[in-house]
C-alpha cells in the first residue's frame, strides 16, 4: 500500500518539476487575418503559431524583429497585445481512407456535421515533390468519361491537365464528370474481383467558390454515389484568405497519402485563379513587394510547387500516382494573362473551353485547336487510338473549312464531304453534364463514325442516333462491350462483331 | 506609421553606445539621452520611440522575470540567475513577482522565451490535450 502512495508522490513531484519551454511573442497589429508579432525569435518559416482561443496561424514573413503571421479561420477575437506561441511544428493535416466521403476545411477538420474524421496519420501540407529518380512516365489511362476528351485529349495517371476557360463554360462540370467516372469505374472494377485493378480516389479542392456552388457539387457527387471515393476540401469564398491559400496544399497532402501507399489519386483544384487572388491579398497585407497585376514575385512558385507534387512514381516507390486537374478562369478567353500563362507552362497540356461553342450548344465546349495533352496519348488504350486516331485532325480541318464555307455556295464534292463528316463528329461529341460514358461505349460509338455508319443520317439526328446505338449495345450486346473493355483493342474478331452489331442496329433506326 | 530605415539604424547605433561590455548600462543610456536633448536629431520623437523599444528588448533579453506562487528563497534566485546566465551566455539579472494564480511552481520569462513549471501551466496543457 505504502509503495503505491510513494509512487503517486513521485509522480506528483515529477509533474511539478516538468518545465515547458516556449517561444512567445505579442501581437503588435492585426488586420484582415494577418498579424504582425513582436518576438517569436525562434519561429521557422511555415511554422504553426498558436494564439489564444486555439486559433492557428502560419509564420510567413520572418523579419529582423517581428514575424508576419496569417491566421487560419476566425480571427475576430484576437487583439493587439495577445500572446502568440511557437509550436515547433509545421502545419499538417490528417490523411487516410477515413477522409473519403467527408467534407473538410483547409486544416482537415470536418465541416459536414458527420462527427470526427477517423484518421491515425497526418502529413505535412508542404512537402518537396518527388524527384526525377522516383518518377516514371505516364502510361496508364485516366478516363474522364467525356468522349471529346478521352478520344482527342487523353489524360494519363500522374498527368497535370489544365482545364481553362471563361466563367460559366463548364469547367467544373468536366472535373466533376471525371470524378464521377472514376467512381463508376471503381464500382465495376472492385466488384469484378480483378487483383490488378487499381481504383482512383479523388480529392476535390474548393477555393473561393460560393457556398451554394459547393452544396450543388456535393449534391451531384452524392446523387452519383461518387462521394464514397472522394474527399472534398472546402475553402469557400467566406473563408479567410489564408484558408483559401492553404486548401490546395492540404488537399494534395491527402492525395499524397494514396500515392505513397501505392494507390492512384485524382485531385481537382477549383480554381487556381482564386487561389492566386487569395495569395495576392495575403501578400499585399503582409506588405510584400508586388509585381505584374499586383501579384507578388513568387506567384509562379506558388503553383509550380503545388503542381509538381502530382506525379507517377515508379515500382520502387510504390507505383502510385497523383493526377491533377487544375482549373483556371480566363477573362474574355485571354490565355496570355499572367496566371494562365504561368499555369499553362507548368502543366502537361490544357483543355480549353470556349464561350462561343458553349453558347452554340456545343457542350462540353472543348476547343479542339487550342487543347492539347502532351503526355496522355502514351496512356490511351489501343481501341480508342484505333477508332479515334484521325478524329482530332478531321475536326480541326472542319472548323477551318466551316469558316470559309460561309462565304461560298459552290463547294466541290470533297470539301462538302469533309464538312458533312465534321458536322456529324461535332454532334457526336455533344454530351450532357454529369453523364460520363464508359470507354467501351465511347469506342462502340466512335467505331460507327470511323466506318461511315452515320454518313446518311441527318446531322440533326446524330445525337438521337448515338443514344440509340448506345442503348442497343448496353441492352443487347453487353458481352461485346465487356470484351472491348477487357481486350482494350479491336482485333479482327471484334471488328467483325461490331460490324454485325451495327448492321443489325441500322435498320431499326429511322 | 511608416518605419524609417534611417531612424531605425540611428536608434540601433544609440543602443550600441548604451552597452558596456555587451551589457546595458543605465549610466551610458542617460548620457545618450542628455546628448540627444542637447542636439535633437531629425524626427526626435520617432528616434526616442525606436530607442525605447530597443532598450526594452535588450533589458528583457537580459532579465529573467520570475513569477512564483508562494515563497521563493534567495538561494533559489541565485540558482536561477546562474543557470540562465550560463544558458544564454550573458549576465542575466532576476526580477521577481508573486503570482498566486500559478497555484504552485514558477514561470520564468527571458526575452521571448517562457519556461513554465507551474501547476497552472500544466493544467492548461492538460486542458488543451483533452479538448
Ligand atoms: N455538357 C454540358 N451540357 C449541358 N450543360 C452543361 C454542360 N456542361 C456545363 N453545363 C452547364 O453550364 C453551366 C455552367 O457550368 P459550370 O458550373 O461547370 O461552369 P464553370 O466554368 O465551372 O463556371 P464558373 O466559372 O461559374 O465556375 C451549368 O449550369 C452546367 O449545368
Ligand atoms: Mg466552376
Amino acid at each position: 500500500m505504502s509503495s503505491v502512495i510513494e509512487q503517486i508522490e513521485q509522480q506528483i513531484a515529477n509533474l511539478q518539476t516538468k518545465t515547458v519551454q516556449s517561444n512567445t511573442g505579442k501581437i503588435v497589429t492585426i488586420a484582415d487575418g494577418v498579424a504582425k508579432i513582436d518576438g517569436l525569435s525562434e519561429a521557422m518559416y511555415n511554422e504553426m503559431i498558436e494564439f489564444p482561443g486555439g486559433s492557428i496561424g502560419i509564420a510567413l514573413n520572418l523579419e529582423e524583429d517581428s514575424v508576419g503571421v496569417v491566421i487560419l479561420g476566425e480571427s475576430t477575437h484576437l487583439k493587439a497585445g495577445d500572446e502568440a506561441k511557437c509550436t515547433g511544428q509545421l502545419l499538417s493535416v490528417p490523411v487516410g481512407k477515413g477522409l473519403l466521403g467527408r467534407v473538410v476545411n483547409a486544416l482537415g477538420q470536418p465541416v459536414d456535421g458527420k462527427g470526427p474524421v477517423e484518421s491515425t496519420e497526418s502529413y505535412p501540407v508542404e512537402k518537396i515533390a518527388p524527384g526525377i529518380i522516383e518518377r516514371k512516365s505516364v502510361d496508364q489511362p485516366l478516363a474522364t468519361g467525356i468522349m471529346a476528351i478521352d478520344s482527342m485529349i487523353p489524360i494519363g495517371r500522374g498527368q497535370r491537365e489544365l482545364i481553362i476557360g471563361d466563367r460559366g463554360t463548364g469547367k467544373t462540370t468536366i472535373a466533376i464528370d471525371t470524378i464521377i467516372n472514376q467512381a463508376k469505374i471503381n464500382d465495376v472494377g472492385l466488384a469484378s474481383g480483378d487483383e490488378n485493378f487499381r481504383p482512383v480516389y479523388s480529392v476535390y479542392v474548393v477555393i473561393g467558390q460560393k457556398n451554394s456552388n459547393v452544396a450543388r457539387t456535393l449534391g451531384v457527387l452524392e446523387a452519383a454515389d461518387a462521394l464514397k471515393y472522394t474527399i472534398l476540401v472546402s475553402a469557400p469564398a467566406a473563408d479567410a484568405a489564408a484558408d483559401q491559400y492553404l486548401a490546395p496544399y492540404s488537399g494534395v497532402a491527402m492525395a499524397e497519402w494514396f500515392m505513397s501507399n501505392g494507390m492512384d489519386a485524382l485531385i481537382v483544384y477549383d480554381d487556381l485563379s482564386k487561389h492566386a487572388a487569395a495569395y495576392r491579398q495575403m501578400s499585399l497585407i503582409l506588405k510584400r513587394p508586388s509585381g505584374r497585376e499586383a501579384y507578388p514575385g513568387d506567384v509562379f512558385y506558388l503553383h509550380s510547387r503545388l503542381l509538381e507534387r502530382s506525379a507517377r512514381v515508379n515500382e520502387d516507390n510504390g507505383n502510385g500516382s497523383i493526377t491533377a486537374l487544375p482549373i483556371i478562369e480566363t477573362l474574355a478567353g485571354d490565355l496570355s494573362a499572367y496566371i494562365p500563362t504561368n499555369v499553362i507552362s507548368i502543366t502537361d497540356g490544357q483543355i480549353f473551353l470556349e464561350t462561343d461553342l458553349f453558347n452554340q450548344g456545343i457542350r462540353p465546349a472543348v476547343s479542339v485547336g487550342l487543347s492539347v495533352s502532351r503526355v496522355g496519348s502514351a496512356a490511351q488504350i489501343k481501341a480508342t487510338k484505333q477508332v479515334a486516331g484521325k478524329i482530332k485532325l478531321e475536326l480541326a480541318q472542319f472548323r477551318e473549312l466551316a469558316a470559309f464555307a460561309q462565304f461560298g455556295s459552290d463547294l466541290d464534292a470533297k470539301t462538302k464531304a469533309q464538312l458533312d463528316r465534321g458536322a456529324r463528329i461535332v454532334e457526336l461529341f455533344k454530351q450532357p453534364a454529369f453523364n460520363p460514358l464508359p470507354i467501351e461505349e465511347q469506342v462502340a460509338v466512335l467505331w460507327g463514325i470511323q466506318n461511315n455508319y452515320y454518313d446518311d443520317i441527318d446531322a440533326s439526328k446524330i445525337v438521337a442516333a448515338a443514344n440509340s446505338i448506345r442503348e442497343f449495345f448496353t441492352t443487347r450486346k453487353e458481352a461485346l462491350l465487356t470484351s472491348i473493355r477487357t481486350k482494350a483493342k479491336i482485333d479482327d474478331e471484334l471488328q467483325a462483331e461490331l460490324k454485325k452489331a451495327y448492321d443489325e442496329w441500322k435498320p431499326s433506326f429511322v | 506609421m511608416t518605419r524609417d530605415k534611417q531612424i531605425i539604424n540611428y536608434a540601433k547605433g544609440l543602443l550600441k553606445i548604451s552597452l558596456e561590455d555587451g551589457e546595458f548600462s543605465e549610466e551610458r543610456a542617460s548620457a545618450v539621452l542628455q546628448y540627444l536633448e542637447k542636439n535633437p536629431p531629425r524626427k526626435y520623437a520617432s528616434v526616442l520611440k525606436e530607442y525605447l523599444k530597443l532598450v526594452q528588448r535588450e533589458v528583457a533579453n537580459s532579465t529573467a522575470a520570475v513569477e512564483h506562487a508562494g515563497e521563493l528563497s534567495s538561494s533559489a534566485i541565485e540558482a536561477i540567475k546562474a543557470k540562465f546566465s550560463a544558458h544564454y551566455g550573458r549576465k542575466i539579472s532576476v526580477t521577481t513577482r508573486q503570482n498566486d494564480s500559478l497555484i504552485a511552481g514558477l514561470r520564468v520569462r527571458v526575452g521571448c522565451d517562457v519556461y513554465d513549471s507551474s501547476v497552472a501551466g500544466s493544467l492548461h496543457e492538460l486542458e488543451a490535450t483533452l479538448s
